[in-house]
């Protein structure tokens, strides 16, 4: 397999005699990010528990590039609260990691001062940004993130939506995501997959934007939003009119 | 070297030290993952073990722990396992164990069974070969949780990071439900069957007040676990109170006083910061 950490040719999956997913192909590269679009009921979540090996049984094939390591953050995760437990702590859950890897990865989604704190404390911002430096902590070629910015506030997505930009560019790891905020993630991605059980289509998100079937699922006002957003400034004017120092919040 | 063994109370002491070194660990994956109730229900539910081990001939120990694994396997075998532990589904099992188990003791010869000490326990009774007994299995469950004390630790955190990343989470979850019949099978000796699920949750939230990390949590209710003995024994010895139900009301005095010394504590920090 020339390149590619995963392929899926042909997927469909089935529950209770629904077909939920019907025949799914598309590739995941190295260091790019895809994402997941699609109204409710559309099959996103099966998808990524299917691409993460949570759930089998399916028809059609996922071909894994061997050895390839995915680090993933579930949609709800619900973090034992009766459970004394530090954040330090949670990140070593499952696997050992020095001090070093825990430092660097919290200090990589902005959250190294909550090392100490008790994980029932966080707020659930602060849970998912936790979550996130976990998911980087074994050196993952892959990270699946589903609907990560559930439970952030607005400019808290905006911020997790870069963070996992710049995930990608110091991890050089690709991401998979699902996501509802269609305007903010769009211009934050190199490939979108429009979903509602079959792909409707999939692309670079300016083409997926024109696509018939994407505009009568999310309509016109989408399509436009995704142009107002791919030129967004990274840098800010102040009143005298010029270029400040980039912002990050 | 055994001598020691001839006094009954010392055996008893002996057996409730061995119960608390495997109460403290079990109590508290059990709150975490929050099956109290499902260690009171094969509790109750031992008392139909105890009666159909008793009328087979059986020790005791094997009609329960027949009876509990009988109860894990069926539940296990619900495909949505969670939802197979809700709240009804045990409060039938429970009451019907208990309800079944007393009718088939009551078809006993009554001289064969003490059906106090089996309801309360019968700690300050303990012979030889229970400690016996209750060594072994303690010793047994240890390993098993030494074993596989990282996974266990992470499904009760969260079940969905822990199948994600690779453990065999339907087969732990069987493995600790597996462990609880056994721990009920070798508990109610000491508690009594009505009071093993007290045993495994009050002293594990007394410890809750305090800790910071989920060994600190077990070693700190093995503490609370070892001052509720000690009022428990003393009581019964002194005033000659029921040995079990002593333990439980010296376990809930503790969290009490543990309760309003935090309350205190903590107002008092309040009032610091704000001057």
């Amino acid at each position: 397999m020339p390149n590619e950490l995963l392929r899926v040719r042909d997927l469909s999956y089935s529950l209770g005699g629904r077909r939920v997913l019907d025949r799914l192909c598309f590739e995941l590269k190295p260091a790019q990010i895809t994402t997941i679009i699609g109204p409710n009921g559309a099959g996103k979540s099966t998808l990524v528990n299917l691409v993460t090996g949570l759930i089998t049984g399916f028809e059609g094939e996922i071909v894994r590039r061997p050895g390839l390591r995915i680090g993933y953050l579930p949609q709800k995760v619900y973090v034992n609260t009766l459970m004394p437990l530090s954040v330090e702590r949670l990140l070593q859950l499952t696997r050992s990691a020095s001090a070093g890897e825990i430092d660097r990865a919290l200090a990589q989604t902005e959250v190294g001062d909550l090392k100490q704190r008790q994980v029932r404390s966080l707020s659930e911002g602060e849970l998912k940004r936790v979550l996130l430096a976990r998911t980087t902590l074994g050196k993952p070629d892959l990270i699946v993130l589903d609907e990560p910015t559930s439970g952030v506030d607005v400019s808290g997505e905006i911020r997790m939506y870069e963070l996992i930009r710049e995930l990608r560019s110091q991890l050089q790891c690709a991401v998979l995501l699902v996501s509802h905020d269609l305007h903010l993630v769009m211009s934050q991605t190199d490939q979108v997959l429009c979903l509602n059980q079959h792909l409707c289509c999939s692309g670079r998100p300016e083409s997926v934007s024109q696509h018939p079937e994407y505009l009568a699922l999310f309509g016109q006002q989408a399509a436009d939003s995704i142009a107002i957003y791919s030129h967004r400034h990274d840098h800010v004017h102040d009143l005298a009119g010029d270029h400040g120092e980039p912002r990050h919040d | 070297m055994t001598e020691w063994l001839d006094d009954f109370l010392l055996r008893s002491i002996a057996a409730g030290l061995i119960m608390v070194t495997i109460a403290a660990p079990m109590g508290c994956l059990m709150v975490w993952q929050r099956l109290a109730f499902l260690s009171d229900t094969l509790g109750h539910a031992a008392v139909l073990g105890v009666g159909l081990g008793l009328m087979l001939e059986l020790l005791p120990i094997f009609g329960v722990l027949a009876v509990a694994l009988l109860i894990v396997f069926s539940l296990s075998r619900v495909s949505s396992f969670n939802s197979a532990l809700s709240e009804t589904t045990l409060a039938i099992i429970s009451h019907t164990g208990l309800a079944g188990g007393i009718l088939v003791v009551g078809m006993l010869p009554s001289q064969t069974v003490n059906l106090e000490g089996i309801l309360f326990g019968d700690l300050l009774a303990t012979t030889r070969g229970d400690l016996l007994t209750l060594l072994l299995t303690t010793a047994l469950l240890l390993v098993v949780l030494l074993r596989h004390w990282r996974a266990f630790v992470a499904l009760s955190v969260s079940r969905e990071i822990a199948q994600a990343e690779g453990m065999a989470v339907r087969k732990l979850q069987f493995l600790m439900y597996a462990m609880i019949a056994l721990l009920v099978a070798v508990m109610m000796k000491v508690m009594g069957v009505l009071l093993i699920a007290a045993m495994l949750v009050i002293p594990t939230t007394s410890a809750r007040l305090f800790s910071r990390s989920p060994e600190q949590m077990v070693a700190l209710s093995a503490c609370y676990g070892i001052a509720a003995l000690a009022g428990g024994i003393s009581g019964s010895y002194r005033f000659d109170w029921q040995t079990g139900p002593a333990i439980v009301v010296s376990a809930t005095a503790l969290l009490l006083l543990t309760l309003a010394i935090t309350r205190i504590a903590g107002a008092r920090s309040e009032g610091k910061r704000v001057p």
